[in-house]
C-alpha cells in the first residue's frame, strides 16, 4: 500500500506527538506568522531556532523532518531565480534586456525560499506528530463556533476526515493506473511541460470515475453500518488541555510577539 | 424463518423491463449459513441490498426477523439486525485508525461512550485482530483489512451478516482468513449469508441458493446442487473440482461411489474404489 509521499504520520510519544491537535493547529499558525514576520537575520535566527529546537523535541530524525524540501529543490530555484532576476531594485549586479540580477532580488529570493523551507518544515512536524484524525477533531473542534452561523461543522469534519484518509488509496489507483496506460504504449516522461501535462488528461477520467465509485461503495458501507447525519451520533469525549498544551500555545505567541518586536527594532 | 420473500422483483431503470430481480422468493432460517450462488449480473447482491433496506422494495413481500423492509421508520432497525461486509475493504474505512472505525457504526447507534471501547475490543477478539487497535487499515494485508471491517459489523451484533462477495478481492490466505471466521461467526448461531462466484466456497453451506438472470434457479444442499452439471452449466458457472473430476473419471469408465464435493472426499472415494477394485 501507498502511503502519503511526505509528512506521512510516524507513531511515537515525544512532546510534540503527546501535545493536543487543538492546540498543535494555533500554534503552527501562530509560528508560521513568525517565519513570514522575519524581517532581519536576527528574526530568522529566532525561527530556525524554535523549528531546530521543535525537531529536537518532536524525535523525529532530521531527514524525515525535512523530506519535503529535498523533494521541490527544482521549485525552490525557479522562485529564487525569480526573485532575483524579476526583483529589480536599485543594486544592479547584471543586466540583460527586461531581466536585471539585483542584489536586492537575490535578498528577496533567499527571504522567499526560506520562508517556503522554513513552513514546510513546521507543516512536516505537524503532520508527522499529528494523526490525520486527529487534525480533523481539532479542525471540527476549531470550527465549531461556525456552527451559529449555520456551517454544518460536524459534516464538515467528516468529509474531512474522510477525504484525508481516502489519498493513500486513490494515489495507489492513480499509480496503477498510470501503470496500466504505460503499458498501453502512454508516455509521462517527456521533459516538455506543455506535452507532459497533455499526457495527464487520459489519468484524470479514470481517476475520476474511479473515486466517483469509491464514494458511492463508502456511502453504500456507511449506510449499511446505519449512519444517518453527523449529528444524531454518540459524541466522542473531549480530554481537557493539559498544562503542557497551555505551555506550548504560550510560548508560541510569546515568540510571534518577540519576532514582531524585533521586527520594528 | 428469519427472512421470508415472495414475488420480489426490482428493476435499475425506474419504469424500466430489464429486471435485476424477477419473482424471487426466499426463505432463510435463524442460524442457517446460506449461500447465494451465482455468476456476475445475476441479482446476488441486488437481492441481499432489499435485506436491511439499502434498496428499496419495488414489487413483492419481504420480511426481516418479521419486520417489513418497506416501514420506512425500521430501516435503522434491519440495518442493525443485518449487518453488511462488501467486497473491496478499503471502500469500506472511514477512519484511519482501526479502533474508530470499528466504533463507527457505534457512534451512529448511539450506544453510551463509555461500552463502545469494550464493544471495540470484543469484536476485534471475535476476528482475531487483537493488538490493532492503534493501526490504521491501510498498513494491514487484505484478509487482515476485511476482518476489520468484519470487526466493524460485528460490533453492532446483528443476528444476520452477510458478506457481499467479500472474499472475492483477497489473496488465497486472506480468503481462507474469513472463510474461518464466517464458519466461526455460523458455529456461534449467527445467520450467515455469503454472496459468491466461487464454487469452492457452497461446498461447507447448510443451503445454496443458485441465482441467473435475476431469478432463483435453484435452491437446495450444496450436494444437490454444486453436482448437477446442468444446473451449473446454466447458470454460467463451473463446478468445483472433485465434481468435474467425478464425471470425468466416469466418462473414462471409473465409476466413483458417489459425487465428491472436496478434495478429500474425492480421495477417499479414491481410495475406496481402489480398494473395491
Amino acid at each position: 500500500m501507498r502511503m502519503l509521499p511526505t509528512g506521512e504520520y510516524i507513531p511515537g510519544h515525544s512532546f510534540l506527538h503527546r501535545l493536543d491537535a487543538r492546540v498543535k493547529l494555533p500554534c503552527f499558525f501562530i509560528l508560521m506568522a513568525a517565519v513570514i514576520g522575519a524581517a532581519s537575520l536576527w528574526g530568522y535566527v529566532l525561527v530556525v531556532a524554535v523549528i531546530a529546537v521543535l525537531i529536537l523535541l518532536s524525535g523525529l530524525p532530521l531527514p524525515a523532518a525535512v523530506a519535503s524540501v529535498r523533494r521541490i529543490y527544482g521549485f525552490l530555484l525557479v522562485i529564487f531565480l525569480m526573485n532575483a532576476l524579476f526583483f529589480g531594485g536599485e543594486d544592479v549586479l547584471a543586466s540583460w534586456g527586461i531581466v536585471q540580477l539585483s542584489r536586492g532580488g537575490m535578498e528577496q529570493g533567499f527571504r522567499v525560499v526560506g520562508n517556503v523551507v522554513l513552513i514546510l518544515v513546521l507543516g512536516n512536524l505537524l503532520t508527522m506528530t499529528t494523526l490525520p484524525t486527529q487534525v480533523t477533531a481539532a479542525l471540527a473542534s476549531l470550527i465549531k463556533p461556525l456552527k451559529f452561523i449555520g456551517v454544518p461543522t460536524e459534516e464538515v469534519a467528516m468529509i474531512l476526515s474522510i477525504a484525508i484518509q481516502f489519498i493513500p488509496t486513490l494515489m495507489e489507483e492513480t499509480e496503477l493506473i498510470k501503470m496500466a496506460q504505460i503499458a498501453r504504449g502512454a508516455r509521462f516522461e517527456s521533459r516538455k511541460l506543455p506535452e507532459r501535462a497533455a499526457s495527464f488528461i487520459p489519468l484524470v477520467v479514470p481517476v475520476f470515475i474511479s473515486a466517483f465509485r469509491r464514494a458511492e461503495e463508502l456511502a453504500l458501507a456507511m449506510e449499511a453500518r446505519g449512519y444517518r447525519n453527523a449529528q444524531n451520533r454518540t459524541r466522542r469525549k473531549k480530554e481537557p488541555l493539559a498544562l503542557r498544551d497551555y505551555g506550548a500555545l504560550t510560548v508560541c505567541t510569546l515568540i510571534c510577539l518577540v519576532q514582531f518586536l524585533l521586527r520594528r527594532c | 424463518m428469519l427472512i421470508e420473500g415472495k414475488n420480489i422483483c426490482f428493476t435499475y431503470e425506474v419504469g424500466g423491463s430489464s429486471f435485476a430481480l424477477q419473482e424471487v422468493d426466499i426463505d432463510i432460517a435463524p442460524g442457517e449459513f446460506v449461500v447465494i450462488l451465482g455468476a456476475n449480473g445475476s441479482g446476488k447482491s441486488t437481492l441481499v441490498r432489499h435485506f436491511n433496506a439499502l434498496l428499496t422494495l419495488q414489487r413483492g413481500e419481504l420480511k426481516v426477523a418479521r419486520i417489513d423492509v418497506r416501514n420506512e421508520q425500521d430501516v435503522w432497525l434491519l440495518r442493525r439486525l443485518c449487518g453488511m461486509v462488501f467486497q473491496n475493504p478499503d471502500h469500506q474505512f472511514v477512519s484511519s485508525v482501526v479502533e474508530e472505525d470499528i466504533a463507527f457504526g457505534l457512534e451512529n447507534y448511539k450506544v453510551p461512550r463509555d461500552v463502545i471501547p469494550e464493544r471495540v475490543r470484543s469484536a476485534l477478539a471475535l476476528v482475531e485482530m487483537n493488538g490493532y487497535e492503534k493501526r490504521s487499515p491501510h498498513t494491514l494485508s487484505g484478509g487482515q483489512k476485511q476482518r476489520v471491517v468484519l470487526a466493524g459489523v460485528l460490533a453492532l451484533e446483528p443476528e444476520i451478516i452477510i458478506f457481499d462477495e467479500a472474499t472475492a478481492m483477497l489473496d488465497p490466505t486472506g480468503r481462507q482468513e474469513v472463510i474461518k471466521i464466517m464458519q466461526k461467526l455460523h458455529r456461534a448461531g449467527k445467520t450467515i449469508i455469503a454472496i459468491t462466484h466461487y464454487v469452492e466456497e457452497a461446498v461447507a453451506a447448510d443451503k445454496v441458493i443458485l441465482m441467473h438472470q435475476g431469478r432463483v434457479l435453484a435452491c437446495g444442499r450444496p450436494q444437490a446442487i454444486l453436482t448437477n452439471l446442468e444446473l451449473m452449466q446454466v447458470a454460467e458457472l463451473i463446478p468445483p473440482l472433485p465434481v468435474r473430476l467425478y464425471y470425468d473419471l466416469q466418462q473414462a469408465g471409473i465409476q466413483l461411489n458417489r459425487c465428491p464435493l472436496t478434495n478429500e472426499e474425492l480421495a477417499e472415494a479414491i481410495c475406496q474404489f481402489r480398494s473395491n477394485t
